[in-house]
């Protein structure tokens, strides 16, 4: 039998006399020639054959001795010589990962266990929850975490992910059916309900959204359902299983999502590499063979991400071994790092020592991003100029009010007392979203206008009261002059001077109110640190500095109301 | 009529009674505790200068800490589940009404010591209507998602199409808090008017104490002394 002898570069003369009729049998042997070659440089260099050695590898490196004397430093091979994989999977995410008693299922348990199996290991599974699974990687508690963790530049720096990425959800916006809500211009100036710490949402502040916190994304569907909430905003792999409820899927619909994010398997970043690149590998070749698509079908969860990543994984640029490192093939990390201040050292210094000196944890986090510093200052500078707006508006309307309810014209008097008990009737909330309501009406809905609604509403309810001191003084200054009464200007004034400790009173009220236009969207300081921590930590000192911003705030209109009303005794004495 | 009507469920009033029931529980729980730590720093402040200074720095500063801000920070400074939604807004509510307990308690010891037995029982009168203050107060509630009386008109409202139809449902929302309020004060200037009365009668100067409001929140009698 003739030996098939396959040429290179070199045979391009015999190819190119085909017309030779010795020749022509010469052809398809050839074109058999360069095929074989393709394929076996194609097998030498497939993700299968790199994973098949790296596992006998690694098997042979898992040696009794090397076992029994712990010389095996790779958690694969450590895998290896236990027979199992210790996975960290999560116990309370239905679709995702469940557990009733003994039986654990959802997605990424019938990833971890098409892994183990083609490991050839047993799945021995860890419970983790979302504030552990790093740590428990980091105490060699887990060789492997599958635990809906998105993969972002910040984690990047404490876990090793396994690329590509085993899933992707976005953050969804979901509401009534009946709510026309197609993008941010529908949500903006509306309530949301999301979660503290989750990383969109900056993207819903950005865009103008109210963001009402809970703790725990649990509480979100119930939430939704009595109506606390109009609208959630959360990772659309957590709604998944709500909408398999014919009740909730009725109720309520995705309106859009945003905030992509890549989920990855973790793996610890010391000791880790060729499990690593084994999972590497093998995460290619679920995705290239459906793998990862069948158990999300199995699992009812959505598989858009899945069928692209097939698609990608089946070209043969990615169907190879190093495509998981190819940044053709594979996703980034979504980007979590914000930009920092330029004081965002010291500021981490400061924080460092006051913690050393005082015990406590201080965390500043207005002071270390740029987006941060911005809503902050921002925050700080409005609620200046809300107190200030209030305090006038109150004085105003205290005049009006009091000018109009005093006045002897019953077409004056009896409106003037009317509105008067409407608004001590209404609570402050309520009059504020009615006074938000009407300038709406009036003008395109923006922070300058919910700061000019909260200072209208403030005065309002403030200065009608006020008012009302003002116009019982002057009745009673009316009714002890009788006939003698003079000026009704000279009179007016000196009813000023007997109700000026209810004026004070009112306004101070109206100062200590002016947190409460956070409510309607008002980017006071309340509402700038509402949304700074919504993605940052440092909650309670935040909340504590607010607390003292604006007690000291009220503390000092209250002593400036105080000189001014001293002042303005004076004056009177002196008139 | 029918455009206000049609819009609201048949369950609506229902809930929104049982909304403004919850106001009225937070306004009691605030007002209990109010009672306690108010009685403490007004006994405080009648006692030595030591006591005196303290207690009237502490009163001082609650009378300046902005509710709805008070909330904001127990709600987000305590442990996790540490606190219901509604104890948070009782809880913030707290300062406001020792501040005014203690002021009002204070006055109501001068008077006794003073000899003035029926201008010390103005007190109850001026409870009573802090009382109705943070009913009023407790709307604040709605911001973080408890379901009191306001949240649930506001959720209401969220679903009608027209500004009219929501300002007729926000005026079903006055009236409703409005007239027990109304009611209560006017109780309040009724009993006002007996015990002065019985004061007159009895050569006793009595002076009414007014407390000042809880934030953007006022109590409609404003004719007494306002101390602040």
């Amino acid at each position: 039998m003739r030996s098939l002898k396959c040429m290179s570069s070199k045979s391009a003369p015999i190819l190119a006399e085909t017309s030779h009729p010795r020749l022509l049998w010469r052809l398809p042997l050839a074109a058999a020639c360069v095929v074989t070659l393709a394929a076996a440089a194609h097998a030498a260099e497939s993700p299968d054959a790199a994973l098949a050695a790296l596992l006998n590898e690694a098997r042979a490196a898992a040696t009794p001795d090397a076992c029994a004397h712990g010389a095996a430093e790779d958690r694969l091979v450590l895998a290896f010589c236990a027979g199992h994989l210790r996975i960290g999977v999560r116990v309370e995410y239905p679709l995702f990962a469940s557990r009733a008693g003994a039986r654990r299922e959802g997605y990424e348990i019938d990833v971890a266990n098409a892994l183990a199996q083609k490991l050839g290991v047993e799945a021995d599974f860890v419970n983790v929850k979302a504030a552990n699974r790093i740590a428990m990687l980091g105490d060699d508690s887990v060789d492997l975490v599958i635990a809906t963790m998105g993969d972002n530049t910040q984690r990047e720096t404490q876990v090793r992910f396994v690329r590509p990425h085993y899933y992707q959800s976005q953050t969804v916006l979901v509401g009534p059916p009946e709510a026309v809500v197609t993008g941010w211009p529908d949500v903006r100036d509306r309530t949301v309900c999301a979660t503290v710490g989750n990383a969109s949402n900056a993207e819903l502040v950005t865009n103008g959204v109210r963001l009402m916190l809970f703790d725990d994304a649990s509480l979100l569907p119930e939430r939704l359902a009595d109506q606390t909430c109009a609208f959630a905003a959360q990772d659309d792999s957590f709604f998944a299983y709500s909408f398999t409820l014919p009740d909730f899927a009725a109720s309520f619909s995705e309106k859009f999502g945003f905030s992509e994010l890549p989920w990855g398997m973790g793996v610890a970043r010391e000791g880790s590499d060729k499990l690593a690149r084994a999972l590497d590998l093998t995460s290619q070749l679920f995705h290239r063979d459906g793998v990862f698509l069948a158990a999300a079908r199995a699992n009812r969860i959505h598989t858009a991400f899945l069928e692209r990543q097939q698609a990608v994984w089946s070209r043969p640029g990615c169907d190879r071994d190093g495509g998981a490192s190819d940044p053709a093939c594979v996703l980034p990390g979504a980007n979590a790092e914000l930009q920092a201040t330029p004081f965002a050292g010291q500021v981490a210094a400061f924080e460092h020592w006051f913690d050393g000196w005082s015990g406590f944890e201080l965390s500043l986090p207005m002071l270390k991003t740029a987006a941060a510093w911005s809503l902050f200052l921002n925050g700080a500078a409005n609620s200046l100029i809300l107190i200030a707006g209030a305090l006038m508006s109150t004085l105003v309307f205290a005049l009006g009010f009091g000018f109009a309810t005093g006045a002897r014209s019953p077409l004056l008097r009896w409106p003037a007392r009317g509105v008067t008990v409407a608004l001590q009737s209404s609570p402050i909330l309520l009059t504020l979203v009615i006074t938000a309501a009407l300038m709406h009406a009036l003008v395109p809905s923006s922070p300058a206008m919910a700061l000019g609604a909260a200072i209208v509403a403030l005065g309002l309810a403030n200065g009608s009261n006020a008012g009302q001191a003002i116009a019982e003084a002057y009745v009673t200054l009316r009714a002890e002059q009788g006939r003698a009464a003079g000026d009704p200007k000279g009179l007016f004034a000196r009813a000023l001077h007997r109700s000026s400790t209810q004026i004070v009173a009112f306004l101070i009220n109206a100062a200590k109110g002016t947190p409460i236009a956070s409510f309607i969207g008002a980017p006071e300081l309340l509402s700038a640190l509402t949304d700074i921590t919504s993605f940052s930590s440092g909650r309670a000192t935040t909340y504590t500095l607010l607390l003292v911003f604006y007690t000291a705030v009220v503390a000092i209109v209250v002593w400036l109301c105080r000189r001014f009303q001293v002042l303005f005794a004076r004056s009177s004495v002196a008139a | 009529m029918n455009l206000v009507i049609d819009p609201l469920p048949p369950h609506f009033m229902a809930t929104l009674l049982a909304g403004i029931s919850v106001n009225f529980a937070i306004a009691g729980m605030a007002l209990t505790l109010g009672l306690g730590l108010g009685s403490l720093l007004a006994l405080a402040r009648v006692q030595g200068p030591l006591g005196r200074g303290a207690a009237a720095m502490l009163i001082g500063l609650m009378r300046a800490a902005p509710t709805f801000v008070v909330m904001f920070f127990l709600l987000n400074a305590l442990p996790r589940g540490t606190l219901s939604g509604v104890m948070v807004v009782a809880i913030s509510l707290v300062p406001y009404a020792a501040a005014y307990v203690a002021d009002s308690a204070v006055d109501a010891i001068r008077q006794y010591r003073a000899g003035s037995t029926l201008a010390c029982f103005l007190i109850l009168p001026n409870i009573a209507r802090a009382f109705f203050v943070l009913v009023m107060s407790s709307s604040a509630g709605a911001a973080v998602g408890v379901a009191e009386g306001i949240a649930v008109i506001l959720r209401q409202a969220e679903k009608l199409p027209t500004l009219g139809g929501k300002l007729v449902l926000f005026a079903i929302g006055i009236a409703c808090f409005g007239i027990p309020l109304q009611a209560g004060f006017a109780l309040i200037r009724l009993i006002q008017r007996r015990l002065g009365r019985l004061a007159a009668r009895n050569r006793d100067t009595a002076s009414g104490g007014e407390g000042r409001p809880v934030d953007g929140v006022v109590p409609p009698l404003s004719g007494a002394a306002n101390r602040g």
